[in-house]
């Protein structure tokens, strides 16, 4: 290791640097909006709480569609208790995630930032996960309802098979989940993949 | 906020802002990101400097806050179109060409920095800065055991990058 100690010497004389900012400029520097991957989170996550997933099926709740949709099946009542649900769970995870983010501070050991972000992060996971489950809950609960109510079947020919429809309309609601879910994990996987990478490499004991 | 805190902060990172251009010497390669790096840095430690109680040096603080940011904070190549107004009226801002053998060393020790992943970059500048396996523990927040072993580790990495 005798380079390495002769190094550490070049590396002590060294001069000051030929960069150097004047107290303007770091004055100036100190009051510009941050621009970290933490305030990237803080914008998508709040983006994915005005935007879940079971609003899509719960926005017919609170109207009166044109086609009578929600009147037909008789919905009303499903959605509602659904919509009253979600609310309140949303309103936890919202107060969860903001409690979390509050605690992230630069200020602390290396690996208890990439802690308090991921710890942040896992908020938001959750989040979509519970979003995935609930549209899936509801999703099938107003396939049921409809599939099984008098008016669906005085609409379709009787020699219709239900096995087919039921796996059709199955099909296609899994592969919106699924594109939900790749999207997902495609933003946060370029968002957190240094974070992750070196928090596996801190970790790393041997 | 409070105008002589801000003026206490002013001065110090003022005094002592060679830590973190070491720290976006080691973290960038180019004068635009370098700039780039050096902003966040600043937010960063203003933005966390009512809680420094001064239980630590300021420079120890500053290390740890300049590394967070480096590591796990910075986001590369997001300003650089609108920093410009910023620098209006600073000197020349170019790293001028060394001049003697030992700048030319200097700058074949940061290249070799530049091969290292983001922890070993910290690890490398404490060793260079000769931080105690104590503090180097403390600001990454593993044990000194692991931080001794990381530690050999790097420079292991090191010399073999500066002997082929």
């Amino acid at each position: 290791m005798a380079q390495l100690e002769n190094l550490k010497n070049i590396w002590k004389n060294q001069e000051e640097e030929k960069i150097k900012f004047s107290k303007d400029d770091i004055f100036k520097m100190m009051h510009q909006k941050s621009s970290s991957v933490v305030k990237w989170i803080l914008a998508l996550s709040i983006l994915e709480f005005l935007l879940p997933l079971p609003n899509i099926f719960l926005f017919f709740s609170g109207q009166k569609s044109d086609s009578g949709f929600i009147e037909k099946y008789d919905l009303n009542v499903m959605l509602n208790v659904y919509y009253i649900v979600h609310v309140i769970i949303i309103l936890g995870f919202i107060f969860c995630f903001f409690k979390n983010y509050k605690s992230i501070s630069a200020d602390t050991s290396v690996k208890s930032l990439m802690d308090d972000i991921l710890k942040t992060r896992k908020t938001v996971k959750y989040y979509i996960y519970y979003n995935i489950i609930m549209a899936a809950i509801i999703g099938f609960h107003m396939f049921f309802k409809v599939f099984t109510s008098a008016s669906f079947k005085e609409t379709i020919p009787e020699d219709t098979n239900m096995l087919v429809i039921w796996m059709l309309s199955i099909l296609m609601f899994f592969i919106v989940l699924a594109v939900f879910w790749l999207i997902y994990r495609l933003i946060y996987g370029f968002l957190l993949k240094k974070l992750l990478r070196n928090y596996t490499e801190l970790e790393q004991t041997n | 906020m409070d105008k002589n805190l801000e003026n206490k902060f002013l001065e110090e990172l003022d005094n002592h802002q060679n830590i973190i251009h070491k720290v976006c010497r080691t973290y960038t390669n180019n004068e635009s990101a370098h700039k780039d790096l050096f902003q966040e840095i600043t937010i960063q430690l203003w933005k966390a400097y009512p809680k420094f109680r001064g239980e630590s040096k300021f420079s120890t603080w500053m290390y740890r806050v300049a590394f967070n940011t480096a590591i796990s904070l910075y986001r590369k190549n997001k300003r650089d179109l609108d920093t410009g107004p910023l620098f209006d009226n600073m000197k020349e801002l170019e790293y001028k060409e060394y001049n003697d053998e030992q700048d030319k060393q200097l700058d074949l020790l940061y290249k070799a920095i530049h091969s290292l992943n983001d922890i070993e970059k910290a690890l490398a500048l404490m060793y260079l800065e000769d931080k105690s396996y104590s503090e180097i523990a403390n600001t990454l927040g593993i044990t000194e055991i692991n931080a001794r072993v990381k530690m050999n580790r790097t420079k292991t990495k090191l010399k073999n990058i500066l002997n082929p």
